[in-house]
């Protein structure tokens, strides 16, 4: 059908998604989008990714408390110190676009209401993928199911923005999701 | 007869080759379209896809961009 309409390269995935072996995304087309009505301006999406990393953050902190292997409590730990990286990044465009000077620590008492990145809450995240908590790979694989889920939320808020700017600001951060998921996988290669 | 379906190539790739396909760019250069139903892409879907189930394709088609790869499942 689509062949017929004008579509110039279309890729068939044979076997469907029962042979896709990485990271899937849940949820309806409307999973997670109460945070992003389509009409926040660049500012505010950036606020609400901001939270969302904050979100995660105190995720992965609250976790090193509930896990015994020292090697888990580490990773647990590593992986909180990115997701500060992230924010960061984002805190960078969100001055260079405001002409202020926040930091991590500063724009924190700011954030908008806590909820996890991908739209989802920290039991929901845990009741849904089960893992081993001491274990590494397992770690590592929710995190990258937590990635991977962020990305399918900024895409859909992307495509639901009304304004340009916070579409673009939107694509830039889901493409940076797309990003950590690879880093992520590199991650679980060296465990 | 719709002859251009005939003349257009449609691939096939595997779920290895879609990963480095992606892989090889950026997000917004190419579509994820899935054709299932809304309760099947509830369950699980690839992370970015879009859902336009088969039955409403016809008449959505103007929500993705054809002149971007499509990969279809």
């Amino acid at each position: 059908m689509l062949a017929g309409k004008g579509f110039e390269h279309v890729i068939n995935m044979s076997g469907g998604i029962k042979k896709w072996d990485q990271p899937v995304a849940v949820g309806d087309v409307e999973q997670g989008l109460a945070l992003f009505t389509g009409d926040e301006s660049p500012l505010d999406t950036l606020v609400t990714a901001f939270s969302l990393e904050e979100g995660l953050r105190e995720f992965y902190l609250s976790m090193i408390e509930r896990v015994r292997r020292p090697s888990v409590k580490g990773l647990f730990a590593k992986l909180s110190d990115i997701e500060v990286l992230h924010q960061q990044r984002i805190l960078k465009e969100y001055n260079a676009l405001s002409g202020e000077d926040w930091t991590v620590e500063t724009f924190g008492p700011r954030r908008a209401a806590p909820a996890m990145e991908g739209g989802l809450t920290t039991e929901e995240y845990i009741r849904m993928f089960d893992p081993d908590l001491e274990s590494p790979a397992d770690v590592v694989s929710l995190a990258m199911s937590i990635e991977a889920q962020a990305f399918d939320l900024y895409e859909r808020a992307s495509n639901r923005s009304r304004d340009d700017d916070s579409r673009k600001v939107l694509r830039r951060i889901a493409e940076e999701e797309r990003a950590h998921m690879t880093q992520l996988g590199k991650l679980m290669a060296q465990l | 007869m719709r002859w251009k379906q005939f003349l257009t190539p449609v691939k096939s790739m595997n779920a290895q080759q879609i990963r480095e396909f992606m892989q090889q760019h950026a997000a917004d250069e190419f579509t994820i379209l899935d054709v299932r139903q809304p309760e099947e892409y509830q369950q699980e879907h690839l992370p970015g896809a879009k859902l336009l189930p088969l039955p409403e394709l016809s008449e959505r088609l103007d929500e993705i961009d054809p002149a971007k790869p499509t990969i279809v499942y």
